[in-house]
C-alpha cells in the first residue's frame, strides 16, 4: 500500500509531469486564467464607470461568476454542423489547447538540474519554438469550419501571428544575446541583482515583446482574429458550448505561457529568491514566484483592455511591420552592444 | 450668408505624439482605476428619486370626477375609456374613466385637461404586470396606489453633475 502511495507521489513530483500538469502547467494556468478573466472584467468595469460581475457573490466581488459561466459552458450542447470536417473541427481546438501549454516543459523553474523537466542548454530556443505550434491549429479549426467568417478569422490569425511571432522571437532572443547564452537558467541567474533585470537594461526589447504578447494572443481590444463586431466570432464562429470555451481558454493559457517566458527573460525569473536544496525550497517556491510575476504581467495586459480601442487588421499589420519590427531590431542591437560591453559578463 | 470654407487639418503623427498619446491614455485609465466613479444603479436596492411633477402612472380620485369625458376625448392613444357605473350619491349611472396601460403613452393630456383635478400623476414608473389583462384597469384599480417594491424597500438616489468628475450618483433624502 505504502509502495503505491510512494509511487503516486513520485509520479506527481516527477518534473516533466509536475511542470506540464501542475505548477506552471495546466492546473495553475486554469486557476490564473479564471482569476485574470475576473480581474479583466472588474478592471474594465472600474475604468468604464460600471460595477462588473457582482450579484452572484457580492462579498467576493462576483468572483464566482466565472465558475458559473464555466458550468454553463460545460452543460451547453456541443453542436457539430453537418458541413464541417468533423475530425479536424473537434481535434484542432483540443490540440491547440494542449500545444499552448507545452512550452512550459522547456522552461526551467529553478536552477537545480534535478528539477528540470528536460535538462538542456537551448531551452530559450526550444520554448520559443514550441510557442509557434498552436496557432496552426487555430487556422486549421477555422478552415475545417467551412464558414466564410471563420475563414476570414483564420486568415487574420495567420497574418497577425506571422507578423507578431517574428517580433516575439527577435525580442526574446535579444535577452539571450545580452547574456550570451540560450539557457534560461543562465539568463535568470545573470539578472540576480534587481537593477540588472533585462527589463531595465534593455527596455526596448521588453516593450517589443510585451506588445507582441498583447497582439499574438488576441487579448480583448486586439482580438483581431475574433473581432466580434466585424466577423461574428472569427475563427470560432461555428463552435458552441465547451468547444468555444476551450478555444477561449487556450488563448488565455497561451498568454499565460508567454508571460511566464516574459517574466523569466525580462523580470529576473525567481530573482529575489535563490533556490535552496529540497523540493519545496528548491522547486515549489521559485516556481510560485515566477507564476506570480507572470500573473502581474497578465494583469497589466488586462488593464490595457480598458484603455485601448480596437485596431483594424491593416493597422495591426502596419504597426507590426513598420513600427515594432524596427523596435525589436533596435532591441537586438542594444543587446548586442551590451554583450560587447560585457554588462552581464 | 454661406459659411466659410475652412481647411481641416489633422494633427501630424510623430513619434512624440505617439508616445504622449499612449502614455496619456494609460494615465487616464489609471486615474479611473485608482479612483473609480461608478454610477450603476443597483435597481431593486436603489431607485432614482423622481420629481413630484413626474409624468408617471395616473390615479383617479372618484369623488372629484364629474364624468365630463374630456380625458377620454383628448387621449391620443385611445388608452382612456369611459364606463358607466353607479356612484354613491348619484341617481343615475355616471360615466367614469378607466385606463388601459397597454396603450397609454404617459403624455399627461388627461391630467392637464381634467377640469376638477380628479386625475393626477404618481411619481412612479416602474410597475410590473404579469399578463396583458392586468394592464387594463377597472375603476377600483384606477383609484389604487400602484405597488412599488423598489420604492418601498430601496434607497433613493439621484444623479447630479459634478464639474470635476462628471455625472455622479449621490443618495437622495426621502421627502
Amino acid at each position: 500500500m505504502t509502495g503505491i502511495i510512494d509511487f503516486i507521489i513520485k509520479l506527481i513530483i516527477w518534473p516533466p509531469l509536475f511542470q506540464l500538469v501542475l505548477l506552471p502547467g495546466l492546473v495553475t494556468a486554469l486557476v490564473v486564467v479564471i482569476f485574470i478573466i475576473w480581474f479583466e472584467r472588474k478592471t474594465a468595469a472600474r475604468v468604464q464607470m460600471r460595477i462588473g460581475p457582482y450579484h452572484i457573490s457580492p462579498r467576493l466581488g462576483g468572483f464566482l461568476q466565472l465558475i458559473a459561466d464555466l458550468t454553463r459552458y460545460a452543460f451547453q450542447e456541443i453542436i457539430v454542423p453537418r458541413t464541417v470536417d468533423r475530425a479536424v473541427f473537434i481535434g484542432a481546438p483540443l490540440t491547440a489547447l494542449v500545444l499552448s501549454v507545452v512550452p512550459v516543459v522547456a522552461m526551467p523553474m529553478t536552477d537545480i538540474p534535478r528539477y528540470f523537466p528536460i535538462p538542456m542548454d537551448y531551452s530559450l530556443i526550444i520554448s520559443m519554438g514550441l510557442t509557434t505550434l498552436s496557432p496552426i491549429f487555430i487556422v486549421a479549426a477555422a478552415w475545417a469550419s467551412n464558414n466564410k467568417f471563420a475563414l476570414i478569422g483564420g486568415m487574420r490569425e495567420a497574418f497577425v501571428i506571422t507578423a507578431y511571432e517574428l517580433i516575439f522571437i527577435i525580442s526574446g532572443l535579444s535577452a539571450g544575446l545580452a547574456v550570451l547564452s540560450y539557457n534560461i537558467v543562465d539568463i535568470v541567474e545573470a539578472q540576480a541583482p534587481f537593477y540588472k533585470w533585462i527589463l531595465f537594461t534593455n527596455p526596448i526589447a521588453a516593450l517589443a515583446m510585451y506588445a507582441s504578447i498583447l497582439m499574438s494572443t488576441s487579448g480583448f481590444p486586439f482580438e483581431i482574429p475574433e473581432a466580434e463586431n466585424e466577423i461574428v466570432a472569427g475563427a470560432f464562429t461555428e463552435y458552441s458550448g465547451l468547444m468555444y470555451g476551450v478555444n477561449m481558454g487556450s488563448a488565455y493559457i497561451k498568454r499565460f505561457v508567454y508571460t511566464l517566458l516574459f517574466s523569466l527573460l525580462f523580470l529576473g525569473g525567481w530573482a529575489p529568491y535563490t533556490p535552496q536544496p529540497g523540493f519545496i525550497a528548491g522547486y515549489l517556491i521559485p516556481a510560485v514566484i515566477v507564476v506570480v510575476k507572470a500573473t502581474i504581467v497578465m494583469a497589466t495586459i488586462s488593464f490595457l483592455r480598458a484603455v485601448y480601442g480596437r485596431l483594424r487588421i491593416d493597422q495591426a499589420l502596419d504597426g507590426a511591420w513598420r513600427i515594432f519590427i524596427p523596435i525589436a531590431l533596435a532591441g537586438l542591437l542594444l543587446a548586442l552592444l551590451e554583450a560587447y560591453m560585457g554588462v552581464y559578463a | 450668408m454661406p459659411g466659410k470654407v475652412v481647411e481641416k487639418k489633422t494633427p501630424k503623427q510623430t513619434l512624440l505624439t505617439a508616445i504622449t498619446g499612449n502614455v496619456g491614455a494609460i494615465l487616464v485609465g489609471l486615474k479611473y482605476f485608482v479612483n473609480p466613479n461608478r454610477f450603476t444603479l443597483k435597481y431593486p436596492y436603489e431607485f432614482i428619486e423622481l420629481d413630484e411633477t413626474y409624468r408617471g402612472f395616473i390615479i383617479l380620485e372618484l369623488k372629484k370626477c364629474i364624468g365630463c369625458m374630456s380625458c377620454a376625448r383628448i387621449c391620443p392613444a385611445a388608452a382612456m375609456k369611459m364606463v358607466k357605473i353607479q356612484v354613491e350619491g348619484k341617481k343615475r349611472p355616471m360615466p367614469v374613466p378607466v385606463i388601459n396601460y397597454n396603450r397609454c403613452i404617459f403624455c399627461g393630456y388627461c391630467v392637464d385637461v381634467c377640469p376638477t383635478e380628479a386625475l393626477a400623476h404618481l411619481p412612479v414608473h416602474d410597475v410590473v404586470y404579469t399578463n396583458m389583462e392586468d394592464m387594463v384597469l377597472d375603476v377600483d384599480g384606477f383609484q389604487k396606489l400602484v405597488d412599488t417594491p423598489a420604492k418601498d424597500e430601496g434607497v433613493p438616489v439621484k444623479y447630479v453633475f459634478d464639474p470635476e468628475r462628471g455625472l455622479v450618483k449621490v443618495p437622495a433624502t426621502r421627502g
